[in-house]
């Protein structure tokens, strides 16, 4: 028999026509899916920030009184935020970087300063400085050219040096906000400290190397020549550097991050260039971090699971802590620079908010506890955050 | 044209899925994540193309689901899971999904279950030759080369593949606030596939197959708004083989497969000063015997020996593993309405015995002329710790315990196939519940919070659903398939540690509650027309589920025409993917392309 078409058109008008209706409904909710999706689809949070009130509104914050949280974020998630405590509210502002800026702040935000009117936050894996108003923290110029910046600090209020983990010191202008000069160092360097007409600097020694090939050790900088003056060696990875109240340098060293040797807390002259003191910590009894010190200068804090207090005259190191760590991941650590309180960060598990707690200096009991963003990891405090 | 199903019903109370080789035919020049990610309900997790991808099967992460290729597993023992962005489509014939315990015939420690990539002879081929060549956007160019030819006891297949993309889409920059072209994504692939099938008279069947693969590619970065980028590289060699001996008499019959894997891994960063090579040998054996001389019982004894060797530059020295499985099925036959299977596994690991693992699965047919199947079963599966986990240099710990799953599983399946062939309908509705314990996280330690180290700390609790319905149906000249998969996952972090931690009761991250994909395609006069639907609900980025990705829709358009001259056929695809051109993301800040073409042309001679 030969084809019909006719009868074939019937055949399918008929029976495929109640699955074309379908075909065309599915068409159409489609056609109103993709038209809902216009914007981006992008992270979300499950409760949004409220929208900043507009400019004039006496009820904005300003960022003049309070503590910047540097929540780092995961990395490679690129989720760094920015959480704001103000003191003379207690108000806390989470992702301030974000509902200012409309996006995100970028990947691993390592620390923060102030100048003036204005905040550097130190991006690590987005290579950036981002300078931000203090008025509204909206950013005013992004700062490039580093390689995996860490730490920044002011020579003045013309220039500031900022440490990389891969190589070199970057010297930017703070006029033009451009990094005008790299002091060659060939390793990756970490903390920084003013002390007179020097940068303390320390150094870890090279990059994705087991400690036993790295050289650890503190580079002093003349500010006026940007020029490495002397060294003083180290204990493993010295991470971070304060100075008390009798103008000695203390510096905590980990000792490897394979373990290589005791960590220490080393203390420097810097009129001798010598380590005079070091103290050092029974193995296998955690790795100290986030050397601090009180506003009196008398007082050193640091991180070792706990968080522990150690006056700077002690002869030996604190056999407890002045707040134990009882489940807590702490990880990042500030002493506000007025009233003395310790400020400690807890990233509990690292996928999800971190929490900050304001504890006395006297008893270590926690007086206030706010929630931050993604790893909590260090503080900046505003220069009249006092209240 | 053959109707075939896509659910196994048959199958004493476990569930199991085929895709055939033609419902892959659309997918040739894809990879494996983007035809799961369509067709099945495992879902994917796709950073970018070019990038990572792994799945998440029944809501357990990713090292819980093991691919294999022909029974032998294709997991790296030193990360315990597979990249499915780096294994083509074209390297197999047919896929076989095996939900939750019944993975468990193939190897223990696949909590979600199996992906098992097939390959098997048809012993009516004479010769089939074909060459098919992709364009795509992006700089895509995938051709692919086969040659099957044989008797009817002897049969050849060659493959080869070849990938070459840039992946150098338009995307919008969310810190730059522009669209920019992704860098750095590039991808070389090529492989090889020789497969020789030998029957020997009626009783002897002996097969061969050796794979070799090489995988190229530049790693992106994350979008963080950096103006730097520190290339990083990634390259893999692989080569796999296989020989396999099965002996079938009338009551019983015996099988031997023994399998040779030699990968080589180089990761390169500069700027980290990273330059690591990664070398592993598995050797893998498995026996099987089975024996069905009483009636209606069959057992099945068999013994699995693996041998794992790694040589990392990110571990001290050389690390091996010897695992030696006892194996046993037992399958009883009740009546026509009832059948079960139990399979029980006992793991020597390394001079160790590790905990015992019993299943049991029941099927019930309660009518006679109605397709349709009740399953159920309720198992135990332990998963050892990666290589990685481990020993990895400084950070792994080799004190780890293996991971627990306790679970039960049941469904129903359905199938009407009319009279006349020209209607057929199956739908199946199934549900899990199942109990990880000791599962391994890795987590900074409160002593040294810049130490990672794994711990059996975590415990997960996965339930959930699947629905799928498919539909064939034949009109005139004009055939209509469908098909359909619903999935719901709620997987819950249950314990914690740590003082301040929300995430109990949580659900995992980046695992949707809700997925569905469906395909609808006409056939008509050669010509193919195919529409495909993916909708992936809300996933958590944040294990106190204070942050998400927002859900999405996808819709992928195929079009297709073949031209019969003889003995030749000519087939022309356009695929439009991302028709709408949904910016979206899977990853955070990780860039999705939008809107994008691949034109196939494909000659084949067949005779």
């Amino acid at each position: 028999m030969s084809l019909n078409v006719k009868d074939i058109k019937n055949k399918i008008i008929h029976t495929v026509l109640p699955g074309s209706r379908l075909l065309s409904f599915i068409c159409i909710l489609l056609l109103l899916l993709a038209g809902c999706s216009k914007d981006p689809i992008r992270e979300k949070p499950v409760d949004p920030p409220s929208p900043p009130p507009p400019p004039g509104d006496t009820t904005r914050v300003t960022y003049k009184h309070g503590i910047f949280i540097i929540n780092e974020g995961n990395y490679s998630w690129a989720n760094a935020s920015v959480t704001y405590i103000d003191n003379s509210t207690d108000s806390v502002y989470q992702d301030i970087y974000q509902s200012a800026n409309n996006h995100g702040l970028g990947d691993v935000a390592q620390s923060m300063k102030i100048m003036g009117n204005k905040g550097f936050i130190i991006v690590n894996n987005s290579n950036r400085i981002e300078v931000v108003s203090l008025t509204d923290f909206k950013t005013i110029t992004s700062i490039t050219g580093f390689d995996s910046p860490r730490y920044l600090e002011f020579v003045d209020s013309s220039k500031a040096y900022v440490t990389n983990m891969k190589k070199n010191i970057s010297v930017v202008d703070l006029k033009s906000m451009t990094v005008v000069r790299t002091i060659p160092t060939p390793y990756w360097t970490e903390n920084l400290l003013h002390y007179g007409q020097f940068m303390f600097v320390t150094c870890i020694g090279s990059f994705n190397e087991p400690s036993a090939d790295r050289k650890a050790q503190v580079y002093i900088i003349d500010t006026r020549t940007d020029m490495i003056t002397d060294s003083i060696l180290m204990g493993k990875e010295p991470v971070s550097i304060t100075v008390d109240r009798k103008d000695k340098i203390w510096v905590i060293c980990s000792g490897g991050y394979d373990n290589f040797e005791a960590p220490t807390l080393k203390r420097i002259d810097p009129q001798l260039m010598v380590v005079d003191k070091s103290f050092t910590f029974p193995v296998q009894q955690g790795v100290p971090s986030r050397l601090c010190i009180n506003p009196t200068g008398d007082t050193l804090y640091f991180i070792n699971g706990g968080v522990f207090q150690m006056p700077a005259n002690a002869t030996e190191l604190p056999a407890s802590p002045l707040i134990p760590a009882n489940g807590h991941l702490f990880y990042g650590l500030g002493i506000h620079p007025v009233s003395g309180q310790v400020y400690v960060s807890d990233a509990v598990n690292y996928v999800q908010s971190g929490y900050i707690f304001k504890c006395s200096q006297s008893n270590g009991q926690v007086i206030e506890t706010y929630k931050a963003g993604r790893i909590p990891g260090s503080f900046c405090f505003t220069s009249s955050s006092a209240k | 044209m053959e109707v075939r199903a896509n659910l196994v019903p048959d199958n004493s109370g476990y569930k199991k899925v085929m895709f055939d080789s033609l419902i892959l035919l659309p997918y040739r020049d894809a990879d494996l994540s983007t035809v799961l990610s369509q067709i099945s309900t495992i879902f994917i997790k796709s950073y970018s193309p070019g990038s990572l991808a792994t799945t998440s099967f029944r809501g357990t992460p990713a090292n819980h689901t093991q691919v294999e290729w022909n029974g032998i597993s294709l997991s790296n023992p030193m990360l315990g899971q597979s990249d499915l962005s780096q294994i083509p489509v074209s390297a197999f014939d047919e896929i076989e999904v095996l939900y939750g315990a019944a993975g468990l015939t193939k190897t223990s420690g696949a909590f979600g279950g199996v992906v098992n990539l097939v390959t098997n002879p048809d012993w009516n081929n004479r010769i089939h030759a074909s060459l098919a060549q992709t364009v795509a956007s992006f700089d895509n160019y995938t051709t692919g080369l086969g040659f099957i030819a044989g008797t009817s006891s002897f049969q050849s297949h060659t493959r080869l593949n070849f990938t070459s993309t840039l992946n150098n889409f338009p995307y919008y920059d969310d810190f730059t606030m522009e669209t920019v072209t992704q860098h750095n994504a590039a991808v070389l692939q090529y492989g090889i596939t020789e497969e020789a099938f030998l029957k020997i008279g009626d009783k002897h069947l002996l097969t061969g197959r050796v794979w070799y693969s090489y995988d190229d590619r530049d790693v992106p970065p994350v979008v963080a708004g950096s103006s730097t980028y520190y290339p990083q590289k990634m390259l893999n060699k692989t080569l796999r083989s296989i020989l396999e001996y099965k002996l079938v008499e009338k009551l019983w019959n015996f099988s031997f497969k023994t399998a040779l894997i030699n990968q080589f891994m180089n990761y390169r960063n500069d700027s980290m000063k990273i330059n690591n090579d990664h070398i592993y040998y598995s050797w893998f054996n498995s026996a099987r015997f089975t024996y069905s001389r009483v009636k209606n019982l069959t057992i099945k004894p068999g013994l699995d020996y693996t041998f794992d060797d790694v040589k990392s530059d990110a571990y001290a020295g050389i690390k091996t593993r010897n695992t030696l499985g006892l194996y046993l099925e037992v399958s009883y036959i009740f009546n026509s309405h009832i059948k079960s299977r139990m399979i029980l596994r006992e793991d020597y690991l390394d001079g160790k015995f590790m905990p015992f693992i019993p299943t049991l699965g029941l099927e019930y047919k309660p009518f006679n002329k109605i397709n349709l199947y009740l399953n159920a079963n309720a198992s135990r599966n332990y998963r050892y710790p990666s290589l990685n986990d481990l020993y990895w240099d400084q950070w792994g710990n080799p004190n780890l315990n293996p991971e627990f799953d306790k679970g039960i599983d049941g469904g129903i399946t359905f199938n009407y196939p009319s009279a006349n062939g020209s209607f057929f309908v199956e739908t199946a509705a199934s549900g899990y519940y199942s109990w990880m314990h000791d599962m391994i996280v890795w987590n900074p330690l409160i002593a040294n919070p810049s130490i990672w180290r794994p711990q059996n700390i975590s415990e997960v609790n996965a339930r959930g659903v699947e629905v799928s319905m498919n539909l064939k149906w034949k009109i005139s000249k004009l055939q209509i398939t469908s098909a359909n998969n619903y999935t719901f996952c709620r997987s819950t972090y249950e314990k914690t540690t740590l003082a301040e931690d929300q995430s109990l009761g949580k659900q995992l991250i980046y695992i949707p509650e809700n997925t569905f994909n469906g395909t609808l395609s006409l056939n008509c006069w050669n010509f193919i027309a195919g529409y495909n639907l993916s909708f992936v609900d809300n996933r958590y980025t944040s294990s106190d589920n204070q942050t998400y990705m927002p859900r999405y829709v996808l819709s992928n358009i195929i079009l297709g025409k073949s031209f019969f001259l003889h003995t030749f056929v000519v087939s022309l695809q356009l695929k439009v993917n991302n028709v709408f051109n949904v910016d979206y993301q899977s990853v955070k800040n990780w860039p999705m392309p939008g809107r994008n073409y691949a034109l196939t042309v494909k000659f084949e001679f067949k005779r």
